[in-house]
């Protein structure tokens, strides 16, 4: 099982590191990291607060856009192009397919996440006003990077029973409603009506909470109190990407080819 | 050795594909039951849409039949990847990873099928010699022909040497070479023990090469028996040759009608409706003095057969 699994997500890896669309988002976004090199000299103020709201923040975005461009093809580009038939006629079972597709992307989302990470420290490091080794800088990634895994569950879970475009849609929907879940159960708590209470409390347990992953503003100001953040958040993201792709296997189990 | 069980058997195969929101789903295939035994060629044949594409991918568990159920190897063996491991599928038009060369899409193969480094590569090498893409080993799958990718998928296919190879029109698309090659390579199968369900539209491949055939249209079964019994059934007419040719007054003298001969060369030809007929005209030639030179049946090919269980799907006769 678990060679099946490492199998198809080697292949899955070998699938989108070839794809030369990936390359392009890829050069694009260590070409705009590489130009907080030269924010710095125009902003006045704190070089850390560039790197928090720029630097991350780059990554930020263009992780979520690779991770929704790839993770929304992921499953239906193999079921459009039919190489799926190939796969599953061999002893394949379907939630090992799931598995390795979203173990293979979340591997190249690692790279992706650390090159652009590594490019932002090496702007840090040579900075000209006193550049010194900001390892917040990976700490923060490592948020950023377990967020894109979360979504590539969610945008393959979509992709098992939607088009590429509305999954997008959905994917990117959630996003945006994941970080700010929050203000959801804030609201609501306002509310007088209980089933309106009840309600927002179970939108924010059931939504994804991706601010859980979020520590940007801790490191650009004075660093992480505690490692414990990073554990809690592993833990979370272990435990709501198993139940989405459990959800994924369960809708892809009995699914009709075309 | 023979099992009693088939080790392929259908039974009550019914399937429908919704094709909108109001309006009621179409029937694919209704109330299918055919079996395939061990160590058999056995055709499917159909018009397009018939349903056979269907049927192999519920065979294939890509899509799964509303009621009906599907036996593979008598139930022997355990559901699941033990099963798969001892099916070969091929296709209709096999589309692979463009991004693979052949080589390594055939790597990938072996590993998804648990085969061992060595033996997935020794067996890639013996299987794309046969199937003649040797030289397309380390191209890339994005530059190969259509006829190519249906070579690849027949290797991919046969690749962890199973005893139930099901191939959904393994010719289309192949130049004759290619055919006689899967021919060959078809008929090695069963040589080597093997069982092949294959669908196709070249009767005259079925024909040559099926012990049975099963015929769909519409998705229900018209026909299913040996190439031999359906085709044996019916015989058209009798043949005869005879030398010299005779004219017209010499053919009345025979009893023979100038309508049921043409001449061929210096040669008569003679078409008889059935053997009674034949034979006196047979003792008419002889006074007449000339010499019969040959007396042959003329059966209807697979191809006719075809036609008329299609246009007439009352008379399924399911020799069987
Ligand atoms: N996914 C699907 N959704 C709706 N209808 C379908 C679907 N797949 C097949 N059909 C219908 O089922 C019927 C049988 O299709 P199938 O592909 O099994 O035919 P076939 O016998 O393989 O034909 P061909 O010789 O052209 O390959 C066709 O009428 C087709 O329109
Ligand atoms: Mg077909």
């Amino acid at each position: 099982m678990f060679r099946r699994i490492f199998s198809i997500a080697a292949n899955t890896f070998r699938e989108t590191i070839r794809n030369k669309i990936l390359y392009a988002i890829l050069a694009f976004a260590l070409f705009v990291i590489g130009m907080t090199f030269f924010l710095a000299d125009l902003s006045v103020g704190d070089f850390a607060r560039i790197i928090a709201d720029v630097g991350l923040a780059s990554i930020h975005i263009f992780g979520v856009i690779m991770a929704v461009f790839l993770g929304i093809n992921l499953v239906s580009n193999e079921v459009d192009r039919k190489t799926i038939y190939i796969i599953l006629s061999k002893p394949v079972r379907r939630f090992e397919f799931i598995f390795g597709k979203t173990f293979g992307l979340s591997v190249t989302l690692l790279l992706t996440t650390l090159a652009m990470a590594t490019v932002l420290f090496l702007v840090h490091l040579s900075y000209r006003y006193g550049g010194r080794a900001e390892v917040g800088i990976f700490i923060a990634s490592a948020g950023i990077y377990m967020e894109l895994v979360l979504l590539t569950c969610l945008a393959s879970l979509f992709s098992t029973f939607t088009t590429p475009v509305l999954s997008a849609i959905f994917t990117l929907s959630l996003f945006l409603v994941g970080h700010l879940t929050k203000y959801l159960y804030v609201l609501g708590e306002q509310s007088k009506a209980v089933g309106v209470r009840w309600g927002s409390r179970f939108l924010f347990y059931i939504l994804p909470n991706l601010e859980n992953f979020n520590w940007k503003n801790e490191v650009a100001y004075g660093g992480l109190k505690s490692f414990s953040i990073l554990g809690w958040a592993a833990g979370y993201l272990v435990a709501y990407a198993a139940c989405v792709l459990c959800l994924s296997c369960l809708l892809f189990a009995r699914k009709d080819f075309k | 050795m023979m099992h009693e069980r088939p080790i392929l058997a259908i039974e009550g195969l019914s399937k429908s594909y919704p094709t909108g929101f109001w309006r009621k789903p179409v029937r694919v295939l209704s109330d299918l039951s055919c079996e395939v035994r061990e160590n058999e060629i056995v055709g499917f044949l159909g018009p397009n849409g018939a349903g056979k594409t269907t049927t192999i991918k519920i065979l294939n568990r890509l899509a799964f039949p509303d009621a009906g159920k599907v036996t593979l190897f008598g139930g022997r063996v355990r559901d699941g990847a033990d099963v798969r491991r001892r099916i070969g599928f091929m296709p209709e038009q096999p589309y692979f990873y463009e991004y693979l060369t052949g080589g390594e899409f055939l790597r990938l193969c072996g590993q998804l099928c648990g085969m061992s480094p060595s033996k997935t590569e020794s067996r890639s090498l013996e299987l794309l010699a046969k199937v003649g893409l040797s030289m397309a080993r380390g191209t890339a799958i994005r530059k190969y022909s259509k006829g190519m990718m249906q070579r690849l998928g027949l290797a991919q296919a046969l690749l962890h040497d199973p005893e139930l190879v099901i191939l959904d029109e393994p010719m289309s698309g192949l130049d004759p070479m290619g055919r006689m090659e899967v021919r060959g390579i078809i008929r090695d199968l069963k040589a080597a023990g093997k069982t092949v369900f294959f669908s196709s539209h070249i009767l005259s491949d079925v024909e040559a090469l099926c012990d049975r055939v099963i015929m769909l249209h519409k998705g229900r079964k018209v026909a299913e028996g040996r190439v031999e019994e359906l085709i044996g059934a019916e015989t058209l007419y009798i043949e005869l040759v005879v030398s010299p040719g005779l004219s017209a007054d010499r053919l009345a003298a025979a009893e023979i009608p100038p309508e049921a001969g043409f001449a061929q060369g210096a040669l008569l030809v003679l078409r008889a409706p059935d053997s009674g007929q034949a034979n006196r005209w047979i003792a008419g030639l002889l006074r007449e003095g000339c010499t019969v030179l040959s007396c042959v049946p003329v059966k209807k090919n697979l191809e006719e057969i075809f036609m008329e269980r299609i246009e007439n799907p009352s008379a399924t006769g399911a020799a069987s």
